[in-house]
């Protein structure tokens, strides 16, 4: 019964080469000299598991899906992505020089985007921004070598939260997961009908063959209790014991609103398609709790922003930029040398 | 030289007439309606796979607006194509592949190779994709691929070592809610419940299919991405190309719904002959599935949800073939030549798993 701390799956990045090629045009036509913020549109993918053919029987892969941004992302944001993507809004600033990007003051750029998530939650109580990201660019155009950095603004829960290490995650599949294959079945119909697209949403049992799911705004700390709510949400991450990170603001936000909340029941909504079978369900639940069980928890101090975490790290597995560099693929002098 | 050629392409291509009449059966090649319907039932059956409108300037008027191109993102690598290189002594490893179900084929199998066989490098491990050469004449795209390093570059490319290093303002140091990032590897069967939660870095491809109209084939084009989801070369991307069609059918050109966009394409050229050969064989074999069935029921439609050819790997891959179970023998309908095609591909691509739709 030891609870343990929650970890989170960072969400990785994933630039389109398009998404360059869309920057160097308006770099050049639009934006010119300035840096100004630009909106963009981004989407991420459920976590998937693949199975490996070559490795035996049962093997599987974890793919996570990660946030990915390409040409369309300029325009307006996909109005219907397909099940199991979900949208975030982001920035992006594109630096002039490389001087520039080096020098930027990047914690007042984190700071300012958790201030607006923080914000829209306070005044709109709408979850549209909670996925919301930060980009950081500086273009060498004539190398075809881009620079940037993304940053996921996720806010830090004090106390953190904690799940029972012995009940732990697991899979919708199996027995004591409390959903059955037609119930999972239902959940997917209607995410997939839904009118917009839900990143988050609450999955209710009416009854013991009855299911409805609804957006997560319409969450009542009185009766979405854990027995028959669960928290839902399109889930990145495709490790078995860490969920992805889109649910760091889930959490804050439901805190914030809810300050007396203690203990919630997640779904990792982690299905791009109908299981095949009923054991076949990809995502995964778990119940969460506030703080280890040591202490009593403090209600939320909901007026001041908690801290924010989220810059991706570089390749190296440091906090740094990372390079995309398309002159393989764009240079023009390289493709004739490998053309036939 | 290369931009010539492509000129040339480009004006063929617009001279040549859209092609109206259905001949999927007789030669392979499919009619842009014909295409619209096989990609409608593909995004139907595989919600992976959708359809993209492209470049709007770029869009071809024979296709309706929204439905240019299809496209399926982060189709996963697990290794590359030369760790499966097939010799002699592994005839073992074949097995016979029947594309009508169990019972009803007769003399109708396919060979399937590399069954069950272990590669022949532990593609599993991540560090062992940077060992694979490169051949001599791809030395100089392979050395860009040692430039991707953010720290490594050369010559007048800044030091990125200087930007000041976001743990020293102790923003994220101390998280412990952050999952620390996972480098181990293949997950076993026994472990996917109990889960010590590996996360795999895998290459992962952008995979776009789109209707050629010179060759009145479908046309796939690959973009891929290395296991830090940064781009992948060209030399890379001929990693995981089967060596007979590396460099010979498989070439960078740039991808007709973009105005600026490289991707690696399989040139259609032979297509619709392949197409042609497959498409017969699964006619046969639908056709006397069908005949069957009719004799052997008058309601039809318990059988319905049927496919009629599986592939039997320890993988489980299945292709869904519900070819026409109508009511009159058909044969195979025309919706199904995208699947048909994605198998082809496949063939090309050993290692990327296009084909897998079913599969996760």
């Amino acid at each position: 019964m030891a609870p343990t701390i929650v970890q989170f799956a960072p969400l990785p990045s994933q630039t389109h080469p398009s998404f360059w090629h869309k920057l160097t045009e308006l770099k050049l036509d639009v934006l010119k000299l300035s840096d100004a913020e630009v909106e963009i549109n981004g989407t991420y993918g459920v976590g998937r598991l693949i199975k490996d053919r070559e490795g035996g029987p049962g093997a599987y892969v974890g793919v996570t899906g990660s946030l990915s941004v390409e040409e369309e992302s300029f325009g307006q944001a996909h109005a219907n992505p397909a099940i199991g993507n979900a949208p975030a809004k982001g920035t992006v600033k594109n630096y002039n020089t490389i001087e520039e990007f080096k020098a930027a003051d990047k914690t007042k750029l984190f700071n300012e985007a958790a201030d607006k998530i923080w914000t829209s939650v306070q005044t709109t109580r709408s979850t549209s921004l909670l996925n919301s990201f930060l980009l950081i660019t500086f273009a060498d155009l004539k190398k075809y070598k881009y620079f940037y950095w993304f940053a996921f603004p996720a806010f830090v829960s004090t106390p953190a939260w904690h799940i029972d290490d012995t009940a732990g995650w697991i899979g919708v599949s199996s027995p004591n997961s409390g959903y059955t294959h037609d119930q999972l079945t239902s959940i997917y119909d209607q995410l997939s009908k839904s009118p917009k697209p839900l990143s988050y949403f609450l999955v209710r049992s009416l009854s013991s063959d009855s299911i409805q799911v609804v957006p997560v705004e319409e969450f009542n700390a009185t009766t979405d209790t854990p027995t028959s709510t669960s928290i839902g949400f399109i889930d990145p991450s495709a490790q078995a014991q860490n969920p992805g990170w889109p649910l760091r603001n889930l959490l804050a936000y439901l805190r914030v609103l809810h300050p007396s909340l203690t203990s919630l029941k997640i779904l990792c909504w982690r299905d791009a398609e109908v299981a095949r079978s009923a054991d076949d369900w990809k995502s995964r639940v778990g119940t969460l709790t506030l703080g280890d069980g040591t202490s009593p928890v403090e209600p939320m101090d909901t007026t001041t922003r908690p801290n924010a975490v989220g810059w991706e790290k570089n390749v190296q597995g440091k906090l740094g930029p990372r390079l995309a560099d398309l002159a393989p693929m764009m240079d023009p002098v390289r493709l004739a040398n490998q053309a036939v | 030289m290369h931009a010539l050629q492509q000129q040339y392409w480009s004006i063929r291509d617009y001279l040549s007439p859209v092609l109206k009449e259905s001949k999927f059966k007789e030669h392979g090649r499919i009619t842009p309606e014909e295409f619209v319907a096989a990609g409608d039932f593909l995004v139907y059956k595989f919600p992976v796979w959708s359809w993209e409108k492209g470049d709007p300037s770029k869009a071809r008027d024979f296709l309706p607006a929204d439905k240019q191109y299809l496209v399926t993102r982060g189709v996963p690598c697990l290794r590359r194509a030369s760790s499966l290189a097939y010799t002699d002594a592994e005839e073992d490893a074949e097995r016979l592949l029947s594309f009508a179900d169990a019972g009803a084929s007769d003399g109708d199998e396919w060979v399937e190779t590399h069954a069950g066989r272990k590669s022949n490098s532990d593609a599993a491990n991540p560090g062992e994709i940077k060992d694979i050469p490169d051949d001599g004449p791809q030395d100089d795209l392979a050395s860009g691929m040692g430039s991707l390093s953010v720290d490594g570059p050369v010559g007048e490319i800044p030091d990125m070592d200087d930007i000041p290093d976001m743990e020293e303002d102790d923003l994220e140091a101390g998280d412990e809610a952050t999952a620390a990032p996972k480098t181990s590897n293949v997950i076993d069967a026994s472990q996917v419940e109990v889960a010590s939660g590996n996360l795999l870095q895998v290459r992962t491809y952008d995979v776009m299919i789109t209707y050629d109209k010179y060759y009145q084939t479908p046309r796939s084009w690959l973009l891929g991405y290395d296991e830090n989801r940064t781009p992948l070369t060209p030399a890379q991307i001929f990693q995981d190309v089967s060596a007979d069609h590396a460099q010979k059918t498989v070439t960078i050109e740039p991808f007709p719904h973009s105005s600026s966009l490289q991707a690696a394409s399989v040139h259609p050229c032979k297509h619709a002959s392949v197409m042609k050969k497959v498409i017969e064989r699964m006619n046969n074999s639908v056709i006397a599935e069908q005949l069957a069935q009719q004799q052997k029921t008058s309601s039809p439609k318990e059988n319905k949800k049927k496919w009629p050819f599986s592939r039997k790997t320890s993988g489980g891959k299945e292709i869904a073939a519900g070819a026409g179970e109508d009511e009159e023998v058909e044969g195979m309908r025309v919706d199904f030549y995208l699947v048909v095609f994605l198998k082809f591909i496949a063939s090309i691509v050993p290692t990327i798993e296009v084909d897998s739709t079913t599969a996760f």
